[in-house]
C-alpha cells in the first residue's frame, strides 16, 4: 500500500508548478493574481474568463485561449517558453511539454518534469557560440567575395554603358548608310519593275516557282518526319532508360525490346550474372550503312545543308540574268555562280560539287546558258540595302540587349540590387552523383548528363527567384532559391524542373541532388553571393 | 511554390487509368470454372430429374470412440470404382467440419490448406452422439440442444439445422463434384468444338457412348493442358477440380469471401438477372489499377462466407488454397444459393453455426486465430510514399510534420531504398547512413517500416539470393529447375516458404547483429518494421502477373494447389522473424498485401494499389469491412489513393476515411505529386491536422477495441448487421459503420461537394449524440434516416446513448509520447440515464500482457438515488480468461508493474452528455466536491432533439489524490488514480463563488431524474 501513496505524489506535485513556468518575459507581468474577497483570482489573457489563481498551471485547461497553462501543456495549440539561462530563450509548442522527451530547444530541461532532463544550456550555449563564430567567419570570408561580385557589377555597368554609347553611335551611322542604299535600290527597282513583271509570265519562271513551292513543301514535310522520328526515338530512348518495371506492364517491356532491336541497342535491363562478361559495352551501334544513291542524287547531308540555300535563290535575279544569258556564250558569274561567296568555309567542297552539278543540269536543260553577265543591278542594290538594313537591326538588337543587361544588373528580380549575382551569370556548376553529372548554368539552364552515355536532358531554364507566398523580393530568402522550369518532358511525367536552393558559402558549388518527385529536382548548393556582411543585421528570425 | 503545388494538385486523375481486364481470366477462360458452371446449368435445366451421383455407403460408416467423429465411404454412381472418404466431426463450440477426399487414387489431392489456416487443431466435442439411421446419420448439439447436423446418405447431403430450420446445406442442389485423378488416354479427343467452350451455350447432349455426360458434359473441356494468352499450363495431373453447392435456405444476405472491390452484402452472379456476370473469384493477383465494382480477384483470398438473417447468423469456411470461383444467387429475397468451384484440393468445409454475428466471429477465431494484438504505435498514422528518396528526405519529412505539429508515428520506405531492389541492401548512394536515419526517427518515439518483397534478384553477389540457392529453398519449375521470373529486381527467384528449411534461415536474416557466416540485417534496428508486398506472388511476366500453376513447391505440390496460401506464408515468416529479433520478443508490425485465412495472426493488410478516385475511396470502406468480417481486422486502404493526384477536397475526405480505419496509412505512387498533409493549403491543412489529432485522441478507444478483436475475433470496425443483428434495414448498409463496441458510429463522406448527408440510425429507441456538436438525435424502433451537416471539415460521427468513451485530448507528435497523458471520459447517457464503456491498456509493445501486465477497466454510469454514479471496475478480475489473447490469466495482480507505471495517469475531465438538469453538486468518493461546468440542453430521456446538455467535471481525479483517506480507499479499490471511483451524487445547488453567480438564479434545488 505504502509505495502506492508515494507513486501518487508526483501527481500532486504537479499542482505546485510555478505559476509563471513557461511564461515568456514579455508576459510575466500578466501572471499575477488579483484579490476578490478572500480569494485570489486571475483573468485569462484574452479577458474571456476569470478563474481562481490556483487554476493557473494546474494541468487543466480552463481558459478558452489556453493562457492559464503556460507551463504544463494542458492547453493545446499554445506555446511554452523555456528560459534557457546561459543560452537563448526559446518557445516550443505545448504538444512537446511533458511528453517525456527532452526538447533540444529547451536546453534547461524545463519542458519536462523536474529531474527528467539535465540542464545542458552551458555546453549547448558554448557550442552555439562556437558555431555562430564559425558562421560569422564564413560569412565574413564569403561577403568579401560577394563585395568583389558587386565591384564586378559596377565594372560591368561601366562596360555596358560604354557599349551602349558606341552602339548608339554605330546605329546613327548605319541608319545613314541604310537610307543611302535604299535610295539606290528604289531607283534600280523602278527601272526594271515593268520589264520584270512581263518576264515573270514566262512559263519557265512559273514552272520554276512551282518547283520551288513543291520542293519547299517537300522539305517541310521531310523535316517534320525527321523531327517526328527523332522525338519518337527520344521517347523510346527515355522509355528504355527510364522505364520502370513498375508499370508491371509487359507491353512496355516489349516496346523497349522492339526499339532496342530496331535501333541495334543492347537490352538495358539484361540481368547479368556477376561472372558473365558484360555484353553491353562491346556492342557497337555504329552500323549505319550508307544506302546506295543514284548518281547525282543528294546525300542526306546535302539535303540538310544545301536545300535551304537552293530554296533561298533570288528567282527574280535569275530571271533577269537568264534573259541576258539567252544566246550569250560566256560563263556566268551570276548569283548562282557566286553563291560560293555566301557559303560557309567548311561546306565549300560539297557546295561546289553541288553547284557544278546544278549548273551542268541547268545548262543541259538550256535554262542557263553558260555565259557571263554584268547585270541584275537592281536586285544587287536591293540586296545591299537589305543587308545594311539587317545589320542595322542586329545592332539595334544588340543595343536593346545591352540596355536590358544594364537594367537587369541592379534589378532585384535579376542580379540583385547590388548586382551581386551578375558575376555568376552563365557560371556553370557541376555535381557528379555516380550515374549522372548534374550541371546548373546559373541564369541559363540546368542539365542532367549521363556519365555512361546516353542523351543529356535539359532540366529547365532559369525562370525566377523564390517568389513563394510571403517572400519579399530582394530579401535573402528571395535569393535562396532559383527555379529552372520547362526542361525536357518525362515520358510519363511532367517537364523536368529544378529548384536550386542556395546558401552562403565561400564557393560556388552544388552539394546535393534529389529527385523528390518524378522529374522534379531539388539541388542544393552554396555561393558567396548570399553571404551578407556579418554586421549587416539580417531580419531576425522568429523562434518557433 | 505552394501556390504552384496546389495548382498542380488540382490536376485531376487521368481518366484513362483502369485495369487491364484482358490480363486476368474470366470464368469462361478457366476450364475448371467453365466445367463447374456448366454442371450447374445442366442441373438447372434438369432440375426435376437431377440427382447427385454421390452417396454414402452406409455399411462403411464408422463412429469414433469419443462419438464426435464419423467416417464413411462415399461413392459416385458415375465412377463406381473410384473411392472417396468422408469425415464429419463436431468441434466443442459446435463447428461442423466436413472433409471429403479421394482415397487410393492415382495421385493424392492437396490436403494441407487447413493446416496452414488453422491456428491449432480444433478440439472435438465431448458430448456429441451420432445417431445412425437408415437414410442418414444425425447429431444434436448446442447449449439448448437445438442444433442438428444431418448427413443424408443418398444422395450425400449435409444439413445444419437450428430449431428445426435449415441453416446450411451442402450438396442440396447436387453440384458436388470431385473430379478424380485419371490417366490421359491417347485417343481422347483434344480438340474441343468452340461452342462447347462457352458454358452458357453448352448443351447437355446425352451421348449414347457416354452415360456420364448428363452430369459431366460430353467433352473433356481443358482436362489435360490449358493455353492462356502466351502461357501454357501443362496440367500434368489432369482434371482435379472440386465443385460444391452451399445453400442458406433461410438467409437473405451473404458477406465475406474477400478480397473484392464490391458491396459488403454480396450481389448475385447467377440466377435471374444477376448483378454481375462472373462469379466472385479468389485467386490472389496483382490486379493493377483494379476496378471499383467487380468480382475480379484481388490480392488476397479468405474463403469464408457469412450468411445473415434477422434471427440467425451462420458461416462456412471452405479451406481450399487453389483458385476458387463462387457463384451467388438469391432464389428468393430470404434465401441464398452458392456454388464454389475450386481448381484442386480436397473438400474441407467448416460449418460455423453462430447463431449470432458475434458467435460466428468467435467460432471462426477459434479456427484460424484472432487478429494479433498490434503494437499500440501501429494504430497511429503511417506516412508512406513511393518513395522517400534519401535519408535526408526522410528527415525533412519528419521535420515538416513537427514544424506543423501534425502527429505521425511511422515513416515508410518503398522499394527504392534497396540497391537494385535487392531487399535488405540499402542503396548507399541515397541512404548512406540508414542507422542514423532510423535513430533520428526513433528519437521522436517513431518507427520506420521498410519494404521486403519476396522476389530475390538472381545475382550471386546478393547474399540473400545466394543463401537461398545454397539452402535449396527456391521455388522450382515443373522440370525441377530454379524458377526465374521478372519483377522489380529484374530476373528474380522466389523463396518457397512451404519448405521448412527456409524458416529459420529467413528468421535469421532479420537479426540486427552480425552472425558469423551468414547475412543478417545489421543495417537495421528494432525500430524498423516490415512491409511485405508483391506476395501474391506478383510476377510481371507470369500468367495473370503471377506464378505458373505447374511450378513446384516443397513436397511436390504444384503452385496451383497452394497459390492462395502462398502470400500468407511470407508474412507469417516475416512476422516471426521480426518478433524473434528482440529478446524478449516484441510485437512485430508486418503489413501484407496478399493474405489467406489466418493471415490476421501475422499483422495488418491493406487493399493494395487503389486509384485516387471517389469510387475507390468509397469501396475501400466496404473492402475494409469485408476483410474485418473475415477475421482480418487490422486493415485499411491507402489514403489519397495510390495512383493519381487527388484534389485537396478528396484528400481531406480520404483522411476522414483513414482516421476511422483500423490501419491508417497515406501512400502515393512515384509519379504523383507529393501530398503530405503539411503541403496542403489552408483550410485543408488545418482540417487534416484536426482529423489526425482526432484519431490520436481516440487511440485508447481503438486499442481497447483491438483487445476485443485479439481475444474474441470480433472486428474492430463493424457493419450495422453485426451491431444490430435484428435490424433488416441495416443488412445492406456498408457506407457507415461502428468502431468496435465503443458506441461510435461514423459515416465518412466519400462524395465530392457534399455539405450534408444522410445517416441511418438503427432500429432502436435510443439517443445518438453528435460527437462534436453534442446535437442529440433520436432513433426509432423501425430505424430512421437523419440528415446531418457534413461540410468538408465535418465527419458525421455519433455516440450511441449509453456509451462511455475514454480519450486522450492532448496533441502529441507521436502516440508513444501520449502514454503519460491524462484521460477524458465522455459519458453519453442513454434514455434511462445509464452508460458503460471500457478501457484497455498495456505497455503496447511486448507480450507482458500475457503475464497480466495490464489494466482493463469498465466504466459505468448509473442512476443512484437522485444522482448519477460513475464508477470504474476491474474487468480483468471479472473475466480473467477473457482478458488477453492466447492465454487465460492464471494469476492477476491489480497492482502489476504496468499498472504501477501509469499510476500518475489520471482522468482530467469527465464530460457527461444528456443530463436532465444542472446538478447541484458533483462529489468524488470521500465526499469532496469538485468544480464543474454545466451547459443546459436536451436531456437523454424524452423526445426532444437539439443540442444536449453538457456537464464538464474538472479534474475529478486530482482531488482524489489530495486526501490520504481517499487514496487509501482507492488503493484498496483499484490500482491507480485513473481507475478510481467517481461519484456524481447528491446534486445540491451550489453558490460557492462568483463563477457560478450567473447561474445561481435557480432558486429551487433540483436533481437529476425523478
Amino acid at each position: 500500500m505504502v509505495p502506492w501513496v508515494l507513486l501518487l505524489l508526483p501527481l500532486s506535485a504537479f499542482s505546485a508548478v510555478d505559476k509563471t513556468h513557461g511564461v515568456p518575459p514579455s508576459l510575466l507581468a500578466s501572471y499575477v493574481p488579483t484579490k476578490d474577497g478572500s480569494q485570489e483570482i486571475w483573468t485569462c489573457i484574452d479577458g474571456s474568463k476569470v478563474i481562481p489563481w490556483s487554476a493557473v498551471n494546474d494541468d487543466y485547461c480552463d481558459c478558452p485561449d489556453g493562457s492559464d497553462e503556460p507551463g504544463t501543456g494542458a492547453c493545446p495549440n499554445t506555446r511554452f517558453y523555456c528560459r534557457n539561462e546561459g543560452h537563448i530563450g526559446a518557445f516550443i509548442p505545448s504538444s512537446r511539454v511533458r511528453d517525456g522527451l527532452c526538447e533540444p530547444a529547451c536546453c534547461d530541461g524545463s519542458d519536462e518534469e523536474p529531474g527528467v532532463c539535465p540542464n545542458k544550456c552551458k555546453e549547448i550555449g558554448e557550442a552555439y557560440r562556437v558555431k555562430q563564430a564559425a558562421e560569422r567567419k564564413l560569412r565574413k570570408t564569403g561577403s568579401k567575395i560577394r563585395s568583389s561580385y558587386i565591384a564586378f557589377a559596377q565594372k560591368e555597368k561601366k562596360r555596358i554603358e560604354g557599349e551602349i554609347a558606341s552602339l548608339e553611335n554605330e546605329i546613327v551611322s548605319r541608319e545613314k548608310e541604310v537610307a543611302r542604299l535604299k535610295d539606290i535600290a528604289d531607283h534600280a527597282e523602278s527601272l526594271s519593275a515593268t520589264a520584270l513583271e512581263q518576264k515573270k509570265q514566262s512559263p519557265l519562271y512559273q514552272s520554276l516557282l512551282a518547283h520551288h513551292r513543291a520542293l519547299k513543301s517537300l522539305q517541310c514535310e521531310h523535316k517534320k518526319h525527321l523531327e517526328r522520328e527523332k522525338s519518337l526515338g527520344d521517347i523510346l530512348d527515355r522509355l528504355r532508360t527510364g522505364y520502370n518495371p513498375n508499370y508491371q506492364d509487359m507491353a512496355v517491356l516489349e516496346a523497349v525490346r522492339g526499339w532496342e532491336f530496331h535501333a541495334g541497342l543492347p537490352h538495358i535491363n539484361d540481368v547479368k550474372k556477376d561472372d558473365e562478361p558484360s555484353t553491353e559495352d562491346e556492342s557497337e551501334t555504329g552500323k549505319d550503312e550508307e544506302e546506295e544513291l543514284e548518281p547525282g542524287m543528294w546525300t542526306p547531308q546535302q539535303l540538310e545543308h544545301q536545300l535551304d540555300e537552293l530554296l533561298d535563290q533570288d528567282y527574280e535575279s535569275l530571271l533577269l540574268e537568264h534573259d541576258k544569258h539567252v544566246g550569250a556564250t560566256e560563263h556566268s558569274d551570276s548569283l548562282l555562280y557566286n553563291l560560293s561567296a555566301y557559303v560557309p568555309e567548311p561546306l565549300l567542297p560539297q557546295f561546289e560539287a553541288f553547284q557544278n552539278a546544278l549548273v551542268s543540269w541547268l545548262e543541259l536543260l538550256g535554262i542557263v546558258k553558260p555565259s557571263k553577265s554584268d547585270a541584275a543591278d537592281d536586285s544587287r542594290a536591293k540586296k545591299a540595302y537589305n543587308d545594311a538594313d539587317h545589320s542595322l537591326k542586329l545592332t539595334r538588337d544588340e543595343l536593346t540587349k545591352a540596355k536590358e543587361d544594364l537594367s537587369r544588373l541592379f534589378d532585384s528580380n535579376w542580379y540583385g540590387k547590388d548586382g551581386e549575382w551578375k558575376k555568376l551569370d552563365g557560371t556553370c556548376l557541376e555535381k557528379d552523383t555516380g550515374d549522372y553529372t548534374y550541371e546548373v548554368c546559373l541564369f541559363d539552364e540546368a542539365r542532367q548528363k549521363p556519365n555512361k552515355g546516353g542523351s543529356t536532358f535539359s532540366l529547365g531554364r532559369f525562370a525566377h527567384w523564390n517568389n513563394g507566398p510571403g517572400v519579399e523580393v530582394g530579401s535573402p530568402e528571395y535569393y535562396s532559391k532559383q527555379f529552372y522550369i520547362h526542361g525536357t518532358k518525362c515520358w510519363n511525367g511532367p517537364q523536368r524542373s529544378v529548384v536550386l536552393e542556395l546558401e552562403c558559402g565561400t564557393e560556388n558549388a552544388l552539394h546535393t541532388i534529389a529527385e523528390l518527385e518524378k522529374c522534379e529536382y531539388k539541388i542544393t548548393g552554396t555561393t558567396p553571393a548570399l553571404c551578407l556582411p556579418p554586421d549587416e543585421p539580417e531580419k531576425p528570425r522568429e523562434e518557433l | 511554390m505552394r501556390a504552384l503545388s496546389s495548382l498542380l494538385l488540382l490536376v485531376a486523375l487521368p481518366v484513362a487509368l483502369s485495369v487491364k481486364t484482358q490480363d486476368f481470366k474470366t470464368c469462361s477462360q478457366a476450364s475448371f470454372c467453365r466445367r463447374g458452371r456448366a454442371l450447374a446449368s445442366r442441373a438447372q435445366e434438369n432440375v426435376s430429374s437431377w440427382k447427385s451421383p454421390y452417396s454414402v455407403d452406409a455399411d462403411s460408416l464408422a463412429i469414433s470412440s469419443d462419438q464426435a467423429l464419423f467416417t464413411a465411404r462415399v461413392k459416385s454412381s458415375l465412377y463406381p470404382d473410384i473411392k472417396f472418404g468422408l469425415d464429419v466431426r463436431v468441434h466443442d463450440d459446435g463447428v461442423v467440419r466436413v472433409r471429403l477426399d479421394e482415397i487410393d487414387g492415382l495421385r493424392k489431392r492437396y490436403d494441407e490448406a487447413a493446416s496452414w489456416a488453422l491456428v491449432a487443431e480444433p478440439k472435438i466435442s465431448q458430448d456429441i452422439k451420432w445417431t445412425v439411421g437408415k437414410n442418414e446419420v444425425r447429431a444434436t448439439h448446442g447449449k439448448k440442444k437445438d442444433v442438428e447436423v444431418i448427413v443424408a446418405f443418398e444422395p450425400l447431403k449435409v444439413t445444419l439445422l437450428r430449431g428445426g430450420k435449415e441453416q446450411v446445406v451442402l450438396n442440396g442442389r447436387g453440384l458436388l463434384h470431385m473430379e478424380h485423378f485419371r490417366t490421359k488416354l491417347a485417343a481422347q479427343p483434344s480438340d474441343i468444338p468452340e461452342e462447347a467452350l462457352d458454358a452458357e451455350d453448352a448443351q447437355t447432349v446425352l451421348s449414347a457412348n457416354n452415360p456420364r455426360s448428363w452430369f459431366e458434359g460430353d467433352s473433356e473441356d481443358g482436362y489435360w493442358d490449358e493455353q492462356w494468352l502466351s502461357w501454357t499450363d501443362s496440367k500434368p495431373k489432369g482434371p482435379e477440380s472440386l465443385s460444391l453447392d452451399i445453400t442458406f435456405p433461410n438467409h437473405g444476405h451473404v458477406y465475406g469471401i474477400p478480397q473484392h472491390a464490391t458491396s459488403l452484402s454480396l450481389r448475385t452472379t447467377t440466377g435471374e438477372s444477376p448483378y454481375y456476370t462472373d462469379p466472385y473469384r479468389l485467386y490472389n493477383a496483382d490486379t493493377f489499377e483494379y476496378l471499383a465494382d467487380s468480382t475480379m480477384s484481388l490480392y488476397g483470398s479468405i474463403p469464408l462466407m457469412h450468411a445473415h438473417s434477422a434471427d440467425s447468423t451462420v458461416a462456412v469456411f471452405n479451406a481450399v488454397g487453389s483458385e476458387t470461383w463462387i457463384d451467388i444467387a438469391h432464389p428468393t429475397p430470404k434465401s441464398t444459393e452458392t456454388q464454389w468451384i475450386s481448381e484442386s484440393g480436397i473438400l474441407d468445409v467448416f460449418i460455423i453455426p453462430g447463431p449470432t454475428p458475434e458467435a460466428v466471429f468467435e467460432q471462426y477465431a477459434r479456427l484460424t486465430g484472432a487478429q494479433a494484438l498490434p503494437a499500440d504505435w501501429s494504430l497511429g498514422y503511417h506516412q508512406c510514399r513511393w518513395n522517400y528518396v534519401n535519408s535526408d528526405d526522410v528527415r525533412q519529412v519528419q521535420a515538416k510534420f513537427d514544424e506543423e505539429d501534425i502527429p505521425v508515428d511511422v515513416f515508410w520506405l518503398d522499394i527504392e531504398y534497396a540497391e537494385e531492389h535487392k531487399y535488405f541492401i540499402w542503396d548507399k548512394k541515397n541512404f548512406p547512413d540508414p542507422l542514423d536515419m532510423v535513430n533520428d526517427v526513433s528519437a521522436n518515439a517513431r518507427k520506420m517500416v521498410v519494404i521486403i518483397d519476396p522476389h530475390l534478384k538472381r545475382t550471386s553477389s546478393y547474399p540473400v539470393y545466394q543463401e537461398a540457392v545454397d539452402n535449396g529453398v527456391l521455388v522450382k519449375t515443373k522440370d525441377g529447375n530454379e524458377y526465374e521470373g521478372w519483377c522489380w529486381s529484374g530476373s528474380s527467384a522466389w523463396v518457397d516458404f512451404f519448405n521448412p528449411t527456409s524458416w529459420d534461415w529467413w528468421k535469421g536474416l532479420f537479426k540486427t547483429y552480425p552472425i558469423e557466416g551468414k547475412f543478417t540485417w545489421v543495417d537495421s534496428t528494432e525500430d524498423v518494421h516490415i512491409w511485405n508486398d508483391m506476395n501474391e506472388p506478383a510476377i510481371f511476366n507470369g500468367p495473370e502477373i503471377s506464378m505458373p500453376r505447374d511450378n513446384i513447391h516443397h513436397g511436390g505440390w504444384e503452385h496451383r494447389d497452394v497459390h492462395n496460401i502462398n502470400g500468407m506464408l511470407f508474412s507469417n515468416l516475416t512476422s516471426q522473424a521480426v518478433m524473434a529479433r528482440s529478446d524478449p520478443p516484441k510485437r512485430p508490425f508486418v503489413l501484407t498485401r496478399s493474405f489467406y485465412a489466418g493471415s490476421q495472426r501475422f499483422g495488418a493488410m491493406w487493399t493494395g494499389d487503389n486509384l485516387g478516385s471517389w469510387e475507390h475511396m468509397a469501396v475501400g470502406i466496404k473492402m475494409v469491412l469485408a476483410n474485418s468480417l473475415s477475421g482480418f481486422a487490422f486493415s485499411g486502404s491507402d489514403v489519397g489513393g495510390f495512383f493519381g493526384n487527388p484534389e485537396p477536397e478528396m484528400l481531406v475526405r480520404w483522411y476522414q476515411v483513414g482516421a476511422f480505419s483500423p490501419f491508417f496509412r497515406a501512400h502515393a505512387h512515384i509519379d504523383t505529386k507529393r501530398r503530405e498533409p503539411y503541403l496542403l493549403d489552408e483550410p485543408y491543412k488545418s482540417i487534416v491536422k484536426d482529423i489526425l489529432r482526432l484519431r490520436y485522441s481516440m487511440l485508447p478507444i481503438w486499442y481497447t477495441t483491438f483487445r476485443e478483436a485479439s481475444v474474441r475475433g470480433i472486428p474492430v470496425v463493424r457493419p450495422h448487421y453485426v451491431v444490430i443483428p435484428h435490424d433488416e434495414k441495416g443488412f445492406a448498409i456498408d457506407d457507415q459503420f461502428w468502431v468496435g463496441g465503443s458506441g461510435l458510429l461514423v459515416k465518412p463522406v466519400t462524395e465530392k461537394g457534399v455539405t450534408e448527408t444522410t445517416v441511418y440510425l438503427p432500429a432502436e429507441d435510443q439517443v445518438y449524440y453528435d460527437y462534436f456538436t453534442h446535437q442529440a438525435y433520436r432513433s426509432a424502433p423501425k430505424g430512421k434516416n437523419i440528415t446531418v451537416p457534413a461540410a468538408l471539415h465535418q465527419v458525421p460521427l455519433f455516440i450511441r446513448g449509453g456509451s462511455i468513451l475514454p480519450t486522450r485530448e492532448r496533441p502529441r507528435r507521436s502516440s508513444p509520447l501520449m502514454k503519460k497523458d491524462p484521460f477524458t471520459l465522455r459519458v453519453a447517457l442513454d434514455k434511462s440515464g445509464n452508460a458503460r464503456g471500457e478501457l484497455y491498456l498495456d505497455d503496447g509493445v511486448t507480450y507482458n500482457h500475457r503475464e497480466g501486465q495490464i489494466v482493463w477497466r469498465e466504466f459505468k454510469a448509473s442512476k443512484a438515488g437522485k444522482g448519477i454514479k460513475l464508477s470504474s471496475h476491474d474487468l480483468v478480475r471479472a473475466k480473467p480468461t477473457d482478458a488477453v489473447d492466447g492465454v487465460a490469466l492464471a494469476s492477476y495482480n491489480p497492482t502489476n508493474d504496468f499498472a504501477k507505471s501509469i499510476a500518475g495517469v489520471r482522468v482530467e475531465k469527465v464530460v457527461v452528455l444528456g443530463l436532465e438538469k444542472k446538478p447541484t453538486s458533483v462529489k468524488v468518493a470521500g465526499g469532496k466536491e469538485v468544480t464543474f461546468e454545466f451547459i443546459p440542453g436536451v436531456a437523454a430521456s424524452g423526445k426532444k432533439e437539439g443540442v444536449s446538455s453538457v456537464l464538464i467535471i474538472k479534474d475529478p481525479a486530482k482531488y482524489l489524490c489530495r486526501f490520504r483517506k481517499c487514496i487509501c480507499t482507492l488503493v484498496f479499490a483499484c490500482p491507480s488514480a485513473l481507475f478510481s471511483f467517481l461519484h456524481l451524487t447528491h446534486f445540491r445547488f451550489l453558490v460557492q463563488n462568483k463563477f457560478t453567480d450567473e447561474i445561481g438564479s435557480f432558486s429551487v434545488p433540483t436533481g437529476v431524474g425523478k
